[in-house]
C-alpha cells in the first residue's frame, strides 16, 4: 500500500494528465500487438481503474468526486477497445501476409520444377515435329522426352502425395508385416536407383511382425533409399539396417556421400529442400514426405552425420501390440503334398 | 492367318488415349476394337468377343468395375484395367472384381505389351488341360509327383508352403490380392488374416531367394498382394 502511494505519488508529480492517457494507450497498443485482442481489453480496463485509483481525487480511492469523470472513464475504455481492435486486425493481417509469402514460394518453386521438364518435352517433341533431324539426334531426342516425362510423373506424385499428407486426415492403414518384406519390397522397387550402388542389408534372420502402414512406410524407405542413391557416387556403399526394438522398429539407411553440413540435419527434411551437391534432379520433396509418414505413424525420422563419413538416416516407428498368431501346420512338413 | 492376331478390345472415352493405345497395339500385331461407355464396352465384348479386354475405369456412362462385374457374369476373357486412379485400395478393389491385372497411367508400351501378353497366356493356359508341371525360373514343380526342385535341388515345403507356392506358380506374373490367395489357400472364412500370408510368404522367400530380404521370384506389391518374378532377368520398364 505504503509502495503503490509513493508511485501514485511520484507519478501524479511527474506527469501531467494527458500524458497518463498517452501511457494508457500506449500500454493498450504494445498489449493487443503482442498479446491479442482478449488481455488487451483486460489492460484497458485495468488502466481505466488505476487512472481513477492514482489520479482522481479523492486518489487511493475507487470513488469519484465528479460524475464528469465516469465521462472520461467511459471515454477512455472506449479508445482502449477501440486500439486493441484494431491492432488485432493488423496483427492477423501480419500473420496472413507470413503465410502468404510461404505459399508464394512453395508455388514458385513447384511452378518451376514443373516448367523445367515440360520445357524439354515440348522442345524435343515439336523438333521431331517441324524439323528434319539425324537419327542419332532423334533418338537422343526421344530419350530425353522419355526421360522428362518420367521425372514429371515422379514429381506429380510426390505433389499430390505431400498434399495428401499435409492436408492431415491420413490415417495409417495398420497392418501385421514381417520386418523384411518391408525392406524387401523398397529394395526392389528402389532397384534402378541403385544400380550403381553397393546395397547391403543386415535385417535378423526372424526379425518378427511390426504393425504400420505397408504402403506408406515401403515408400519412406524407398525415399530414403533412392535419397541415398541421388546424393551419394556411384560405387559407394548404402546399408540398410532393419530390426524389432522393445515397442517397435528401428530401421537405418546409411551411406559413405559427403555427408551433411553441420546444422542441415533437420533442413533436409524441409519441403523444397535441395541438398547442395545432388547430382540428380529431384524437388526436394522425398525426405519432407518420409518423415510426415514417421510422423502420422507417431513415429520419427532423424539425419545424423556418421561416424566415418557420411549420412544416417534412422527411422523409429511404435508398434506396441503384440504380434498376431498364425494358426499352426498339422504336421512338420515334407515335400510331397497335394 | 489374320485371324490368329488377338482382338483386343479398348474401352476408353480418352481420344488421345485411344490414338496412342491403337498405335502401339496395332504395331504390335493386335486387331483392335474400340469403345468409349460401360454400355458400348458390354455391347461389344458380347458381339465380337475379344481376346482380351482393356479397360479405364473412369467411363462417362459408370465406372469400369461395373463393367468388369457384369462381364464376369458370363465371360472368362481376360481384363487388364489401366487407371489414372493409383491408389492401391483401387488395384485391389479392380483385382478383387474379376481383372487379371492392373495398370496404373502413365505407363509406358514396353509395360504394357509385357502385361498383355502375361494376360493372354493365361487365359490360353486355363482352356488347356492342366498341366502336371509348372515352372518360373530356376523353381519346378511337379504337380503329380508333388516335387518341388529349385536348380535342381529338393525343396521340402509344408502343405501350406506347398498350396501358396503353386497358386503363385500357376499365376506366374500376375499379382494376385491379399484375399484371393486367402481364400484360395485358407479358405472362405480367412479371408481379412492378412498376416497369414505374409507369414507364409516370408517362410517361402527363406526356402527359395538366396537373400529373402531382397527377393527376385517371390515379389511384394505393397498394399496389393504378391507377384510371381517371370523369367530369371528383372522386368522391362
Amino acid at each position: 500500500m505504503l509502495g503503490t502511494t509513493a508511485v501514485g505519488a511520484a507519478s501524479r508529480a511527474v506527469l501531467d494528465v494527458p500524458d497518463v492517457e498517452m501511457l494508457y494507450v500506449v500500454a493498450v497498443l504494445v498489449t493487443a500487438v503482442f498479446l491479442g485482442r482478449g488481455p488487451a481489453v483486460v489492460s484497458a480496463a485495468a488502466g481505466v481503474v488505476g487512472y481513477d485509483w492514482f489520479f482522481v481525487p479523492p486518489v487511493h480511492t475507487l470513488d469519484v468526486s465528479d460524475t464528469r469523470y465516469l465521462f472520461t472513464f467511459a471515454m477512455m475504455f472506449g479508445i482502449g477497445l477501440l486500439v486493441s481492435s484494431l491492432a488485432d486486425r493488423a496483427r492477423d493481417a501480419a500473420v496472413r501476409a507470413e503465410a502468404e509469402a510461404l505459399r508464394g514460394t512453395l508455388l514458385s518453386s513447384v511452378s518451376h520444377d514443373l516448367r523445367t521438364p515440360l520445357a524439354t518435352i515440348t522442345g524435343a517433341a515439336t523438333a521431331l515435329r517441324d524439323q528434319a533431324v539425324d537419327p542419332e539426334t532423334r533418338d537422343e531426342l526421344v530419350r530425353s522426352i522419355c526421360d522428362e516425362a518420367e521425372r514429371l510423373e515422379r514429381l506429380v506424385a510426390n505433389l499430390l502425395d505431400m498434399t495428401r499428407l499435409s492436408a492431415g486426415g491420413v490415417e495409417p492403414r495398420r497392418a501385421w508385416i514381417p520386418v523384411d518384406e518391408l525392406v524387401g519390397a523398397a529394395l526392389s522397387r528402389s532397384e534402378a536407383a541403385l544400380a550403381r550402388h553397393r546395397v547391403t542389408t543386415e535385417v535378423a534372420p526372424d526379425p518378427g511382425l511390426v504393425e504400420v502402414d505397408p504402403v506408406l512406410v515401403g515408400q519412406l524407405l524407398q525415399n530414403l533409399l533412392e535419397n541415398a542413391a541421388r546424393h551419394t557416387p556411384p560405387g559407394t556403399e548404402v546399408r540398410v539396417r532393419a530390426g524389432r526394438v522393445p515397442g517397435g522398429l528401428e530401421l537405418e539407411v546409411a551411406d559413405r556421400g559427403p555427408g551433411l553440413p553441420p546444422g542441415e540435419e533437420e533442413r533436409v527434411f524441409e519441403r523444397f529442400h535441395r541438398g547442395g551437391r545432388a547430382t540428380g534432379q529431384g524437388a526436394g520433396l522425398g525426405l519432407a514426405i518420409a518423415r510426415a509418414i514417421a510422423e502420422i505413424h507417431g513415429g520419427s525420422l532423424l539425419a545424423t552425420a556418421r561416424p566415418g563419413g557420411g549420412a544416417s538416416f534412422r527411422l523409429r516407428l511404435p508398434s506396441a501390440g503384440a504380434s498376431p498368431r498364425v494358426p499352426a501346420e498339422g504336421d512338420g512338413g515334407t515335400g510331397a503334398h497335394g | 492367318m489374320d485371324d490368329a492376331r488377338p482382338l483386343v478390345l479398348v474401352v476408353e472415352d480418352e481420344p488421345r488415349m485411344r490414338r496412342f493405345l491403337r498405335a502401339s497395339l496395332g504395331a504390335e500385331g493386335y486387331r483392335v476394337r474400340e469403345a468409349w461407355t460401360v454400355a458400348d464396352g458390354l455391347r461389344e465384348a458380347a458381339a465380337e468377343h475379344p481376346d482380351l479386354v482393356l479397360l479405364d475405369l473412369g467411363l462417362p456412362d459408370g465406372d469400369g468395375l461395373d463393367l468388369v462385374r457384369r462381364l464376369r457374369e458370363w465371360s472368362a476373357v481376360p481384363v487388364v484395367v489401366v487407371s489414372a486412379r493409383g491408389r492401391e485400395e483401387e488395384k485391389v478393389a479392380a483385382l478383387d472384381a474379376g481383372a487379371d491385372d492392373y495398370l496404373p497411367k502413365p505407363f509406358g508400351t514396353k509395360e504394357l505389351l509385357a502385361r498383355l501378353r502375361v494376360a493372354l497366356r493365361h487365359a490360353r493356359a486355363a482352356l488347356a488341360p492342366e498341366g502336371t508341371v509348372i515352372e518360373a525360373g530356376p523353381l519346378r514343380m511337379d504337380l503329380e509327383r508333388h516335387e518341388t526342385t529349385l536348380h535342381g535341388r529338393t525343396v521340402r515345403l509344408t502343405p501350406i508352403e506347398w498350396r501358396l507356392l503353386a497358386l503363385l506358380l500357376r499365376n506366374a506374373g500376375k499379382v494376385l490380392t491379399h484375399a484371393q490367395i486367402l481364400r484360395e489357400v485358407w479358405g472362405p472364412n480367412a479371408t481379412t488374416q492378412s498376416h497369414y500370408v505374409r507369414v507364409y510368404m516370408a517362410e517361402l522367400r527363406k526356402k527359395l531367394e538366396p537373400d529373402p530380404s531382397r527377393p527376385r521370384l517371390l515379389l511384394t506389391e505393397p498394399g496389393v498382394g504378391y507377384r510371381v518374378a517371370e523369367g530369371t532377368g528383372p522386368d522391362p520398364r
